[in-house]
């Protein structure tokens, strides 16, 4: 009678939402999105996409959320990890030879992993 | 004839049981909100709001993490540099039409708990935020903000409705428990608009958990 939530989860049919796609062009960049972000998961009642604790942190290794994010090169580049810390918008400082190689080496780094990905 | 068919059915239930937890990790999970990533630098010739630069926004859970991971931790940030988190839409500052009205939770945090504390308080902060874990109360919060200081980094949970004491204190009770702060230490929850005439260098708590 009083289900768990998951429990009647589980019994609840998915609510799926079909969309025709008459070219290639109609795919979403992000090959991991689904056309038009077709929803699969909703919680009982659907009033609240809620996520556990310990769930969201086993997804955090996921290939997906290794991946660089699609828009890095929007980030400004003082933000990433292992980025030599200087403010934004201010040219390098006289000491720029070492900053450019170590630059270089991370995003070595980075282009490696998404190959690895792909 | 039936029989073949409810076979099949069964042999790709099984199949769909087996899968599901790899599946979990080739699709990305929706999250009830958009959140948009804002990033302060401290930069004295150029104004606050100039100063405030929104960094991408995203909703699923993979994108967040992606983000995450691939972003430095509060505790790498320069001094003077603050991170905000805030339901898309919605601007990191008082004077936003959905913050005006509200105030935050706000936790303290002194110079040695930078290595302790800092980077852990503000994941576990993010996770209830993305996970909606205020449960009806989520719809109050507005985001929440990390400073990054010399002496005391600061890290706020913004709700949209300081009158609303029911749910601010929810919400606040809710944050406690996650950052397991036990009952020795205590929180407040400041109104914007106490914070924005104070006088001296304490604004007055409208409630306490």
């Amino acid at each position: 009678m009083s289900a768990s939530p998951i429990a009647r989860q589980a019994t609840q049919s998915i609510p799926v939402r079909r969309v025709m796609l008459s070219d290639p062009s109609q795919l979403p960049n992000d090959y991991s999105t689904t056309p038009g972000g077709t929803l699969y998961s909703t919680t009982p009642g659907g009033t609240r996409v809620v996520y556990e604790r310990n769930f969201l942190l086993h997804l955090r290794n996921s290939p997906l959320s290794r991946t660089p994010p699609s828009n890095l090169p929007n980030i400004p580049e003082s933000l990433l990890k292992g980025s030599v810390d200087r403010p934004l918008l201010s040219p390098p400082k006289e000491n720029g030879t070492i900053i450019p190689s170590a630059l270089k080496k991370d995003q070595d780094a980075q282009d490696e992993q998404f190959e690895m990905d792909m | 004839m039936a029989d073949v068919k409810s076979e099949e059915r069964k042999d790709a239930t099984e199949l769909v049981g087996k899968e599901s937890i790899a599946n979990d990790m080739l699709i990305k999970h929706p999250l009830h909100s958009n959140w948009t990533l804002w990033y302060f630098e401290k930069n004295n010739s150029k104004s606050w709001e100039d100063n405030q630069r929104e960094i991408t926004s995203f909703n699923t859970v993979e994108d967040f993490w992606s983000l995450y991971n691939h972003i430095k931790l509060p505790s790498e940030l320069r001094v003077g540099c603050d991170y905000s988190l805030f339901k898309k839409g919605i601007m990191p500052m008082w004077e936003d039409q959905a913050n005006r009205a509200g105030g935050r939770w706000l936790i303290n945090l002194d110079r040695k708990q930078r290595e302790t504390d800092l980077d852990r308080f503000w994941l576990e902060i993010l996770l209830c935020m993305v996970g909606e874990a205020f449960d009806e109360h989520s719809d109050d919060i507005c985001g929440a903000v990390v400073n990054v200081r010399g002496k005391v980094d600061k890290i706020a949970v913004w709700t949209a409705d300081g009158q609303t004491s029911n749910t601010v204190l929810a919400i606040g009770r809710k944050l406690k428990e996650r950052l397991n702060l036990g009952n020795q230490s205590s929180l407040g929850y400041q109104m914007h608009k106490d914070t924005m005439v104070k006088t001296g260098s304490v604004t007055r708590n409208q409630f306490t958990v």
